[in-house]
């Protein structure tokens, strides 16, 4: 292992004096990495959703005698969509244009069945049939959800009116015509002043049990309106910028880019300085050459990757962030980097191998490196093809393990599936690689 | 009698349908100087890197019975080490047993500038450093794929004098030139013409 260590110490060597690439290597995948951040953040933003409003609904209605101020009500429950109000027909240009992720439009008489209180009226939803449609309906759904919640109280505050006639009495309006209510307790009075009888005792049970049962109607109704409630306890967790994806994902992505160029740099410059020929007689074997590319690669990722770990560390701590365990996980998470920094940088070897000049390697490595990329990116259910293509690329595989390292309660099983497959995957593209360098030989 | 220091057996490499060297037999022995002549694409740098063992020939065996030094026709270290360091790593490659007093002897025998990384040094300096890394290990066979192409008269002569030494010793060269001036330093010519060995003087190949 002597002859590796001492190419890998020239390497080392060589990377130092080259001050212009090893900033550029540092610097690209960090700019890629806020890219990709911003990307992340724009799929996170809220989509922006045209409200149509064919029922000319006023500023202020009033439903089961509260008062709602429309536009308020609409900014409390629009959480996760822009609501934008708009005519019908710039509605439909906006949505067949791509504008608008949807349309949901208050259809005419909407605001008179609600008003009855008997009667569910619907909104009317459009999406477009593209990827995001399934998000922007559940979107959409937990829009009408959480109007839903707004209106239920005064809904149920309107049918425990009715309750409360019939157990005390009283006068009320149905349909435009007034009338006047005995009520339950008036009955008992009534039934109490006549002679006792079996029959009476009959009604004044009767009574009875009704009243106790109309007494609960009010928490009946609340409990039938939302069976299961959602609490949401504030907490000091972590936010999006310091979420366990984001730094798995940040790692993996400098530690591909960096030892992906790196080693396919380093490759093809042994053939561009003439070594290759001089190293391949009988000093250092094809395999050893590998051996001392993938180590710099490895070594290089450990590096770097120590150094972002060890950043967001500080940052998690500073901010007195809970989760995740940027410390005690840190020797796990670096035995993960280099693991990674070395399958990537077989690759890189390979590529540099058959690209045979340093500069048309660092362009295919550009090239390769951000597909393998966004490949890792794309979720399963979007599309199955890209999931299955990226199974078979390292880089899923170290975003998993880092995640894992750094936040999983028990990381020792995921921990040891990716590495199985790093491993299986660098035993591939080391054979590939030592090809590979054997054609940059001849 | 003369030691048989390399001999190549019926040498060949082809590249696809492409026959860069026909079937070849070479003997270099002790205390003799071989000229490969030929024009551009004779077969004169495939024969020499496959002697050197820096090209694997597609058929054929070469035996060695010596440390080889190889001089490739474009210099080959790297450009961001200095000479001194280049020739301390492959010192270090071929398991010379003090690689720093090795790479001091060679530095000062070809004049050349230690500290300066040698991707920065003149066309000469470069091919000379070519030539020191050739000679570390202190070889028996030597093989120089056009030596000379790029150095003034003074440095090609010193270069002539590396080669006396090695031959003086008891050691083979063989060398590639395009340079007839250059044959009267050779015992023996060896002309290569479309891969194949077509005589021994330089007339059978440039008229």
């Amino acid at each position: 292992m002597a002859a590796v260590w001492l190419l890998l110490r020239k390497d080392l060597r060589v990377l130092a004096r080259s001050p212009l690439l090893l900033a550029a290597l540092l610097a690209y995948p960090v700019v890629i990495a806020v890219l990709v951040g911003l990307v992340a953040g724009y799929a996170s933003s809220k989509p922006r959703v045209a409200y149509v409003d064919e029922d000319h609904v006023p500023p202020v209605v009033q439903v089961a005698g509260h008062r709602f101020h429309i536009q308020t009500v609409i900014d409390e429950v629009s959480q996760n969509v822009t609501l934008v109000r708009m005519s019908p027909a710039e509605a439909r240009r906006e949505l067949a244009d791509g504008k608008v992720v949807a349309t949901i439009t208050i259809p005419p008489g909407f605001l008179e069945k609600l008003a009855s209180t008997v009667q569910s009226p619907s909104l009317v939803l459009r999406t477009t049939s593209g990827g995001l449609a399934p998000r922007v309906t559940q979107q959409m759904q937990a829009l009408v959800y959480q109007l839903n919640r707004k209106l239920q109280d005064a809904f149920v505050a309107a049918d425990l009116r009715y309750v409360t006639l019939i157990l005390h009495g009283g006068s009320t309006t149905v349909f435009g015509k007034r009338y006047d209510v005995l009520g339950l307790d008036a009955m008992n009075r009534e039934l109490a002043a006549l002679p006792p009888s079996e029959r009476v005792g009959k009604l004044r049970q009767f009574a009875a049990f009704a009243r106790l049962a109309l007494t609960q109607t009010g928490s009946a109704l609340k409990a039938t309106a939302n069976p299961i409630g959602l609490e949401q306890p504030k907490t000091k967790g972590r936010t999006w910028a310091l979420s366990a994806q984001v730094q798995a994902y940040g790692i993996a992505l400098t530690v591909t880019f960096l030892a992906l160029l790196l080693a396919a740099g380093a490759a093809a410059a042994e053939r561009d300085e003439g070594t290759i020929g001089r190293l391949g007689r009988g000093l250092v074997s094809l395999g050893r050459i590998v051996w001392a590319k993938v180590a710099l690669a490895a070594l290089a990722a450990l590096a770097l990757g120590a150094v972002i770990a060890v950043v967001f560390g500080i940052v998690v701590e500073a901010g007195g962030v809970t989760g995740g365990e940027p410390w005690s996980r840190l020797p796990l998470l670096l035995a993960g980097v280099a693991l990674a920094g070395g399958v990537v940088g077989a690759a890189g070897t390979a590529l540099g191998a058959l690209a045979r000049e340093a500069r048309t390697a660092s362009l295919v490595a550009v090239l390769v490196v951000l597909p393998v990329v966004f490949l890792g990116l794309v979720p399963r259910g979007v599309a199955a093809p890209a999931y299955w293509i990226s199974d078979a690329l390292p880089f899923v595989h170290a975003v998993r393990f880092f995640a894992a390292a750094l936040f999983a309660t028990h990381p020792w099983r995921t921990v040891g599936i990716e590495t199985a497959w790093l491993a299986g995957i660098g035993a591939v593209l080391g054979v590939l690689a030592r090809l590979g360098m054997r054609r940059l030989a001849a | 009698m003369t030691e048989t220091l390399l001999r190549a057996a019926a040498v060949a490499r082809r590249y696809g349908a492409l026959e860069a060297l026909a079937p070849t037999d070479l003997d270099l022995n002790g205390g003799e100087t071989v000229a490969l002549v030929g024009p551009n694409g004779a077969g004169k740098s495939t024969l020499l890197a496959i002697l050197a063992g820096s090209l694997q020939p597609s058929s054929g065996r070469v035996e060695t019975a010596a440390r080889t030094g190889w001089v490739p026709q474009r210099p080959a270290h790297y450009g961001r080490l200095t000479a001194r360091e280049n020739l301390e790593l492959f010192a270090r490659l071929e398991g010379v047993a003090d690689p720093h007093s090795a790479a001091a002897g060679l530095l000062a025998r070809f004049d050349l500038p230690p500290d300066q990384p040698s991707g920065e040094l003149s066309v000469g300096n470069r091919q000379r450093l070519n030539v020191a890394l050739a000679l570390l290990g202190e070889p028996r066979i030597l093989l120089l794929d056009e030596p000379t192409a790029s150095l003034d008269p003074a440095q090609r002569r010193r270069v002539w004098e590396v080669v006396d030494d090695v031959r003086v010793g008891g050691g083979a060269v063989c060398f590639a030139t395009q340079n007839i001036e250059e044959l009267h330093h050779a015992d023996r010519v060896v002309a290569l013409q479309h891969g194949r060995i077509v005589g021994s003087s330089a007339e059978e190949v440039f008229g």
